[in-house]
């Protein structure tokens, strides 16, 4: 059974409104327990929309969403268990701290959660852990922090929460690139030790094309393709022409092979990428000997 | 959701939407002065009619006119009936203990009552059909005479514009923080009142520290456009009043008119 399933989701925003906007449409997606699940779009193509709707912030105008098989508005006033179940870290989450410090912002999920003091110590540190804030760092105010570091309080806080699954929209906007490989590591650090199933929202091809193992790809409010990550890649044309990129490895496989050369599949991340030229480049010496 | 429709601007393409709106404005207003000229059925009539005749103009749908005036039904009612209650001369109708209708009473409380549905229906014309920047944009100028008694109009309308322009940014923002929140299972919705204070805490503060950051990064960027004041500046929207705003004005114009001159022709009623 998927750990998370939408049959035909959709959601109007401000309906009845001349501002009324239909952000997605007829969403059907199925999602295993343990799968490391991608999504990619056009900016306005109802990523954020969706991905709220996982974890019971929006309504569906219509449609169902299934967490383990059971519809999540079953009983409207249960939809906080959902929450607790799937841990949403939104765009810009250090937008959100407000407590006195760090150490107390992580707090704040597990302790809505109920859980007794010890266990949400432990957690908290677990989860700071995770994500390399070092423990002094937990008692300063999240406002003394930089933009990097409030970010990771912002995501540890969810994930000390322990939920099953994890999703996280663009967690590594504005970052610098190693910030953005730190992030990144960690939170499939976090997916390989808890068994948990993470949802990644991004624009970056790079970082999905290194971590997920599954791409959704939104177009315009639909599901243009719903595939393993290599699958996905290897449709370049057909995201290109929805006015994605793919990732630049890619870019530089399929110019290769126009030029001529014979050097198979698309590779989508560096690793395979030397994986496949060194071969190749090794017989080209050998020839020229 | 938060569903404030605070400047309830509903956009739209028609006479009414691309009239100058210092010409709307200031007629708007002359309607709602004269909706009181009325001392007669027939006049009353008319300034009625004249509102439905703008409101079909306006192209706006009826339901929006109805719930502009939803709100104000209690302060007619109450009117309406003290009214009835108070006026005591006219033919009785009905008469129990102190309490005396009369068909005065009657008239005079129908009278008032329409007014007011005028009145709102009339004004709420003018927030539908102009967005809150063009409107502020409007008064400024209708107000800039007063600069010769020291009041500085511009910078009063470029707060009044700030503000405005930044309500809907923090509804929006009010609305991200508090889903965040919700995601990490804050409950807003249930325990008693000191709980339900505490439970804004986390929306609160937020919400403070970024509309601190907005305004800061607001001065700067106007500072940094070499922003100084209303001295000499120059507007990228001309208002320019046009024939049909030139007809406009004849037409209001007659019509206050012709109130005025239907309360020689008819007998008073009030
Ligand atoms: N609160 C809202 N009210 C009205 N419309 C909205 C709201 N939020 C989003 N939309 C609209 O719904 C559509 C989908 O928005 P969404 O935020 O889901 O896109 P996204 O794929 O996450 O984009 P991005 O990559 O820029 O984050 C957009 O066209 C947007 O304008
Ligand atoms: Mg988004």
């Amino acid at each position: 059974m998927p750990i998370i399933e939408t049959q035909g989701l959709s959601y109007t925003y401000s309906p009845g409104t001349p501002y009324k906007k239909d952000a997605i449409k007829g969403i059907s997606i199925k999602i295993e327990k343990g799968d490391f699940v991608g999504i990619i779009g056009h900016t306005g193509s109802g990523k954020s929309t969706l991905v709220q709707h996982l974890n019971g912030l929006l309504r569906p105008t219509s449609g169902k969403v299934l967490l383990n098989g059971r519809d999540i508005w079953e009983n409207p006033k249960k939809i906080r268990e959902v929450r607790f179940k799937v841990g949403l870290v939104f765009q810009y989450p250090e937008h959100q701290l407000f407590e006195e410090t760090a150490y107390k912002d992580i707090a704040f999920g597990p302790s809505n959660m109920g859980l007794d003091g010890d266990e949400i110590d432990k957690r908290v540190r677990t989860a700071a852990r995770f994500v390399g804030l070092k423990d002094e760092l937990l008692e300063k105010s999240p406002f003394e922090l930089s933009g990097g570091e409030k970010r990771r309080v912002a995501i540890a806080g969810v994930m000390a929460m322990q939920p099953e699954v994890l999703i996280l929209d663009e967690p590594t906007a504005g970052l610098d690139p190693k910030g953005r490989d730190m992030i990144l590591g960690q939170i499939a650090e976090y997916q390989k030790e808890n068994g948990a199933t993470v949802i990644l929202v991004s624009h970056s091809m790079e970082d999905i094309a290194r971590t997920t193992k599954k791409v959704l790809v939104m177009n315009k409010g639909s599901v243009a393709m719903f595939d393993e990550t290599q699958i996905v890649f290897s449709r370049a044309e057909e995201l290109q022409s929805i006015g994605l990129s793919v990732p630049a490895v890619t870019r530089i496989f399929m110019q290769l092979r126009g030029m001529g050369y014979n050097v198979g599949d698309n590779a989508y991340t560096v690793k395979q990428a030397v994986e496949r030229l060194l071969p190749l480049l090794k017989r080209e010496v050998g020839n020229n000997d | 959701m938060i569903d404030i429709t605070l400047g309830q601007y509903f956009p739209g393409n028609s006479f009414l939407h691309r009239m100058d709106p210092r010409v709307k404005m200031v007629l708007i207003f002359l309607y709602i002065f004269s909706v009181f000229i009325p001392q007669n059925w027939v006049g009353l009539g008319l300034a009625v009619a004249f509102l439905v005749f703008v409101i079909i103009l306006s192209r706006l749908p009826v339901k929006l006119i109805f719930k502009s005036i939803k709100p104000i039904i209690p302060l007619v009612l109450i009117t309406s009936a003290l009214n009835i209650f108070y006026i005591s001369d006219g033919t009785t109708l009905f008469k129990w203990g102190f309490i005396q209708i009369t068909t005065k009473g009657i008239t005079t409380a129908s009278f008032i009552a329409i007014r007011i549905i005028c009145l709102i229906a009339g004004s709420s014309l003018l927030t539908y059909t102009t967005s809150p920047t063009t409107l502020t944009d409007a008064l400024e100028r209708l107000l800039s005479p007063l600069k010769v008694v020291k009041l500085n109009v511009h910078e009063l309308a470029m707060m009044m514009t700030i503000a405005l322009r930044f309500i809907p940014t923090l509804i929006e923002e009010t609305d991200k923080i508090m889903s965040a929140q919700k995601a990490r299972g804050a409950d807003l919705e249930s325990g008693g009142l000191m709980q339900r204070i505490r439970a804004l805490i986390p929306i609160i503060v937020p919400l403070f520290v970024s509309s601190f950051r907005r305004a800061f990064d607001l001065a700067t960027a106007m500072e940094c456009r070499c922003y100084r004041g209303g001295e000499r500046r120059t507007r990228m929207k001309q208002m320019k009043m046009r024939v049909p705003d030139y007809i406009s004005i004849v037409v209001v114009l007659a019509f206050a008119a012709g109130l005025l001159g239907l309360n020689f022709i008819f007998k008073s009623v009030l």
